[in-house]
């Protein structure tokens, strides 16, 4: 008993210790997912919270344990509204089922802005990648590195979704403005295997194939198995996009050409400023970029 | 009929031993009050207020019903591992059928419906299909149920609900204005009440009752008294599933939506929530308060963290570590039981 009590004492004390003194003027930052053991989500919370030592607000960064928990992020929105949030910064897990809670912060006069996915609520202002615009800046880049007139292939993500169909149209745009010869346009998922499977079908097709673009990075690496299983390794200018580490990698090894990166930091950063603006009796747009980057063999070392 | 068995206990025994009963049937409230003190001490000004309290509920709720149907289930020795993906179709087959435009009612009866079918394919497989262990039915559930949530709705988000489906999940009940705070009281605390009184009706003053007791305590014995246990285990799953969809129904009115992933792990806090709340894993003991209490603590201990801004990391460890701390109380008891 002495033992049990003795157990319930130690962690009382330390929740004690965790507790943070209370604030009234609060900024919430609400991820998808957890910062640590996710990169994209530290730069994120980074950028969130060095805004706000600029700015000289407070906030606090939550997440829930994995990014499929939808009914934990809204449980920890509902309990920051209680202890009386100033404003929300949020990536909505599911952009539907966090519309009600938003609707509620909003009825309470508590300012709300999303960041890297846009949420379902008319209104709030969304902060993230115009996904138009990177795919459109991977499109310029295989432009200026094929011969004008070369044959040239799209991996679509899944088109039904808003970032799929982004890229999709970015990219065809993109190409088809400086005069390439758009031989195949084709869906793999977002998935690696998927993507390898329907490069093989293309290249079946396309002999002649000079460039790839690929929605992500997944997919593009699948097409560089591909391409490399058909022995045309060096043949083939191949443009992902989100930059992750395998593909930095990639790039770095001479495989794939670039690949295109978000700036969470931005969305972080952006984010706090933009609800502190709305804090203070300020308007913004209704779209927000955060712009994207170029990741060739020069730079992909810092996205390793 | 309580569950446990109503050993006399000597009074010569020494203290803590004479102190079982009480602790069996009031100890979980005790900790509720002691979380509930420290959890005001912390945050004085928040905790206590009424909006944060119904929230608790509203918060709970769907993990309530995912509960009791979990521990009906314990109670016979059992485990429904496919709970969560059950709320899942449930609720993914209520949100599709409203975009295909069928009328409020049906899509409301719908939820419970879907969740009772799989319950009751559960029942049948465990009994007529001679499953070695209830585990490997409603593991073969779970993915089940999953795959065809996502196959009907193709993996992807439906949202905007009629407001009567919302009603249970959403709606509140407007108390009056009191010191320039407006007081509502949620529709699910309500319901979940009234559901946790039926089950007690149904577990400790019904026949049904006292065969799911039996069942658990020693099937053999059960069936030889004449109990017809398959029948009584079909009608136990059946519940189970029922509940599971009755949780899909208030998250679907809660978040205004049918989404895939809803209800991952949730099987998982089921459990949870029944262990803590006193149910033995080996059947035939544990109450309905106890479980209410269960989920309760859980409730509060997400609630507490989230006011105290702590990492959902903390409160994944703390909560396994209760789960612990809750059986090793048991073991300690029964220890103490065995000595007198």
């Amino acid at each position: 008993m002495k033992r049990i009590i003795g157990l319930i004492a130690v962690v009382t004390t330390g929740l004690l210790m965790t507790v943070t003194t209370v604030s009234a003027q609060k900024i919430v930052v609400s991820m998808k997912g957890p910062g640590a053991g996710n990169p994209f989500w530290a730069a994120v919370q980074k950028g969130a919270e060095e805004k706000a030592a600029e700015l000289g607000v407070e906030v606090v960064v939550l997440a829930p344990p994995t990014e499929s928990d939808v009914p934990a992020q809204i449980a920890q929105i509902e309990d920051q509204l209680v202890k009386g949030a100033a404003g929300i910064v949020l990536a909505p897990t599911d952009p539907n089922a966090l519309a009600p809670v938003v609707d509620e912060a909003l009825a309470d006069g508590v300012p709300v802005v999303f960041v890297d996915t846009k949420g379902a609520n008319e209104g709030v202002t969304y902060i993230g990648t115009d996904n138009e615009t990177g795919a459109s800046l991977a499109a310029t880049h295989i432009c200026e590195n094929v011969a004008a007139g070369s044959d040239v292939a799209i991996l679509q993500g899944i088109i039904t979704q808003s970032t799929g169909k982004a890229r999709a149209d970015g990219s065809n745009a993109g190409l088809s403005a400086c005069g390439l010869n758009i031989v195949a346009e084709q869906t793999a998922e977002w998935d690696r295997a998927k993507g390898l499977a329907v490069m093989e079908n293309i290249l079946t097709g396309n002999p002649n194939l000079k460039a790839v673009f690929a929605s992500n990075d997944n997919m593009a690496l699948g097409a560089m198995e591909a391409i490399k299983n058909a022995g045309m390794l060096g043949d083939i200018f191949v443009v992902g996009f989100d930059a992750n580490p395998d593909a930095a990698e990639s790039v770095l090894a001479g495989e794939m050409a670039a690949t295109v990166a978000q700036n969470p930091y931005n969305m972080g950063a952006i984010g706090v400023e933009s609800v502190v603006n709305l804090i203070n009796g300020g308007t913004l747009d209704s779209v927000i970029d955060t712009g994207t980057v170029l990741v060739t063999a020069e730079n992909a070392a810092d996205y390793q | 009929m309580t569950g446990f068995s109503k050993t006399e206990i000597d009074n010569e025994a020494p203290w803590h031993v004479r102190m079982i009963p009480f602790f069996d049937r009031y100890g979980i409230l005790i900790v509720i009050v002691v979380m509930c003190l420290v959890l005001w001490a912390m945050q004085p000004e928040v905790f206590l207020s009424w909006r944060n309290i119904s929230n608790i509920f509203k918060q709970t709720a769907a993990n309530g019903m995912l509960s009791i149907g979990m521990f009906l289930v314990i109670l016979t020795a059992g485990i429904d591992l496919s709970v969560g993906s059950v709320l899942a179709l449930g609720m993914m087959t209520l949100a599709v059928s409203n975009a295909a435009g069928v009328p409020w009612p049906v899509v409301l009866c719908l939820s419970p419906f879907m969740g009772m079918l799989a319950g009751f394919v559960n029942g049948i497989g465990i009994t007529k299909l001679r499953m070695p262990h209830p585990f490997i039915m409603t593991l073969g559930m779970l993915f089940m149920a999953r795959g065809l949530a996502n196959l009907i709705s193709g993996g992807v988000p439906y949202s905007g609900l009629p407001d009567p489906v919302r009603f249970l999940g959403s709606a509140q009940i407007y108390l009056g204005e009191f010191d320039g705070t407006r007081y509502n009281i949620p529709v699910v605390f309500l319901f979940t009440i009234f559901v946790y009184f039926i089950f007690w009706i149904l577990l400790e003053h019904t026949v049904f009752g006292r065969r799911v007791y039996a069942i658990g305590g020693n099937p053999e014995a059960a069936r030889v008294s004449g109990i017809d246990v398959d029948r009584t285990l079909i009608i136990v799953y059946t519940i189970c599933g029922f509940m599971a969809g009755v949780a899909g129904l208030i998250m679907a009115g809660r978040t205004n939506s049918g989404f895939p992933n809803a209800g991952q792990g949730m099987e998982l806090e089921a459990i949870a929530a029944v262990i803590i709340g006193g149910a033995s894993f080996f059947g035939g003991r544990g109450q309905v308060l106890g479980i209410f209490g269960g989920v309760l603590i859980m409730g509060l201990i997400r609630n507490g963290l989230n006011l105290n801004d702590v990492s959902t990391f903390w409160q994944q460890i703390l909560i396994g570590g209760i789960i612990v701390l809750a059986v090793f109380i048991d073991v300690l008891r029964r220890d103490w039981g065995t000595r007198s």
